[in-house]
């Protein structure tokens, strides 16, 4: 539908070139003008971040900035891998990121599945009211409560532990949100044909309907990771000790340490945005999908 | 039956996760508690709430907020549908632009904040390009020392960071307008500016006004880039956001009353916000 739409689109822009008045070919000028312009300035950082990672300090902070490195200088990224102290901590950051993200966005998928099936087609008595106060949950930021949360997770004796700074993430509102709203669209006669066949509903959602709401379940896979990547303030709460940092918390104490250069910064900047950037123009369609739940909330 | 089994999972953990630490936070608030002390918390009523409402530090915090926010979301809105209303009505680079403007939007906002710290320094980049532009050469513009700077570079930071996000939001938006209802303009006699004014900004007003109250309610949760330039030694005050100031007072300070009075008033606020969005978006209808 949407190569569709944009085809018809196109065709009717097509037709308008023909008629273009000379203001709208200024206009319409200018209009790349902006564009190109805002491009430059975006990608300015990005292409700063990749570049200074290459340069020895010194020529990051010449002036001006040569935007291309004399000599690829790979200094930096081994300062930035083995520390400041040659502990390694930062690749331990990294695979600590990696795992209570990817922990965080499968247990948001499966639960917020489960829960999403359970309010669209089993319902219950009292499921809209279920529904209702999951929602209600959405209207409550984290910064809000991270501080009762932060109460509530060391007095369960969780301070300095993995389960510490996964737990309050295991599922999202918007998650069921998100799943129940594509279920609603679900063939009830999928679920009644198997039913008929004998299997079991615990069957029928793991062979039936997880299997047909793939899609769905990447795009909320997806932004769960990226939002649990660049999590700082939680862990900056839970966890103090060393081993346990992610990679944002890294990042803040790297900056800290007085021993810490411009280019070993950089360089940790760069290595740590890239997993995100590859997975981001790997799956762009899912991140473009998920601005758009977003907004499109009634589709 | 069943139902409940597949819901009581998500049931259990909102009710520990989310309910209970609102309430408990809401108790807290009337009372006071060192996290380091075994004391039990001692009741005191309102008086965190008093002694918020005599703290210059809190009135400050919501003035940072506050101008954070105004300063931010408004560019941020004006921008991003700028951006969506050239990109819409280009031929070709469409899915490039929206990508490349939505890529700054999955670098971790830490890991934005540290490479900025390097743009922004007496030598960087930044310093280089205005003042190329304003025909200066040499003046530093002071982007985290002087208190309005920091501020003014936070925001910048800001508007970088979720400029793609919007924009792909009014992209979808303006895709939503039916092609008929335009055509329809145009044969009527409506020309560029005219169609654009008359027909396609209204019929995008639910869309405008969605993102604007979502850009406020993202910009009132800032909270990476001003922890991390106060830092790295930018001046405080200015960039004393609600969140930097209830994660201070709680867990530096160890003030756990007063952060959890904190915390019910930015909810409250929050939840204003957050209810005006569910009407917008029609989330609320099933």
């Amino acid at each position: 539908m949407a190569a569709g739409s944009l085809r018809k689109r196109r065709a009717v822009a097509g037709a308008a070139v023909v008629r273009r008045t000379p203001l709208e070919v200024v206009v319409h000028a200018l209009g790349w003008v902006v564009l190109v312009v805002a491009l430059v300035l975006v990608l300015a950082p990005l292409v700063f971040m990749f570049i200074a990672s290459f340069m020895p300090s010194r020529e990051i902070m010449r002036m001006p900035f040569s935007w291309w490195p004399s000599s690829f200088f790979l200094d930096n990224f081994w300062q930035a891998i083995k520390g400041n102290d040659g502990k390694f901590i930062f690749p331990r950051a990294i695979l600590n990121s990696v795992m209570v993200s990817s922990c965080v966005a499968l247990t948001t998928v499966l639960f917020s599945a489960l829960a999403g099936y359970g309010l669209t087609k089993l319902k219950f008595r009292g499921s809209n009211i279920v529904f209702v106060l999951i929602l209600s949950t959405l209207m409550v930021p984290f910064e809000t409560v991270m501080i009762p949360l932060y109460v509530v997770v060391t007095g369960m004796g969780l301070q300095n532990t993995y389960a510490g700074l996964i737990v309050p993430f295991l599922l999202s509102a918007f998650g069921v949100f998100l799943m129940r709203q594509s279920l609603l669209t679900f063939p009830d006669e999928l679920l009644d044909a198997s039913r008929i066949d004998g299997a079991s509903e615990v069957g029928i959602f793991f062979r039936i309907v997880l299997p047909n709401m793939l899609p769905v379940m990447a795009v909320l896979g997806v932004l769960t990771f990226e939002q649990q990547w660049g999590n700082l303030i939680w862990p900056l709460l839970v966890v103090q000790a060393p081993e346990l940092r992610t990679m944002p918390l890294y990042v803040v104490t790297f900056m800290e340490e007085k021993s810490t250069n411009e280019g070993a910064m950089v360089a940790v900047a760069a290595l740590s945005s890239l997993p995100m950037l590859v997975i981001f123009f790997s799956l762009s369609r899912f991140f473009l999908k998920g601005a758009n739940v977003f907004s499109a909330g009634k589709e | 039956m069943w139902g409940w089994v597949f819901v009581l999972p998500a049931l259990t953990y909102f009710a520990v996760f989310s309910f209970y630490p609102i309430f408990n936070a809401f108790w807290l608030s009337l009372h006071t508690k060192n996290p380091l002390s075994l004391r039990p918390p001692r009741f005191v009523g309102l008086r965190n709430y008093l002694d918020l409402l005599d703290s210059a530090t809190f009135w400050n915090s919501w003035k940072a907020t506050g101008l954070f926010t105004l300063g931010t979301a408004i560019p941020l809105v004006v921008l991003s549908l700028l951006l969506a209303t050239i990109i819409v009505s280009r031929l070709n680079f469409q899915r490039f632009f929206q990508l490349a403007f939505y890529a700054p939007a999955v670098i971790p906002s830490v890991v934005a904040a540290a490479v900025w710290l390097l743009l922004l320094d007496p030598r960087g980049v930044a310093n280089q390009w205005v003042n190329f532009v304003l025909g200066l050469s040499g003046v530093d513009h002071k982007w985290l020392a002087n208190p309005e700077m920091v501020r003014f570079s936070t925001t910048v930071v800001y508007l970088w960071e979720k400029l793609g996000f919007f924009t792909i939001i009014f992209i979808a938006g303006l895709g939503g307008i039916p092609q008929s209802v335009k055509e329809a303009a145009h044969v009527d006699g409506a020309g560029g500016w005219q169609l654009y004014r008359y027909v396609t900004l209204p019929l995008l007003k639910p869309t405008t006004l969605l993102v604007s109250v979502m850009a406020m309610i993202f910009c009132m949760r800032t909270f990476a880039t001003q922890y991390l330039f106060t830092q790295a030694g930018a001046p405080r005050e200015s960039i004393n956001v609600v969140t930097l100031s209830i994660y201070t007072t709680g867990i530096r300070d160890l003030q756990l009353g007063l952060a959890n009075a904190m915390s019910i008033v930015l909810l409250l606020v929050m939840l204003v916000l957050s209810l005006l969005q569910f009407r917008l978006s029609g989330r609320g209808e099933s």
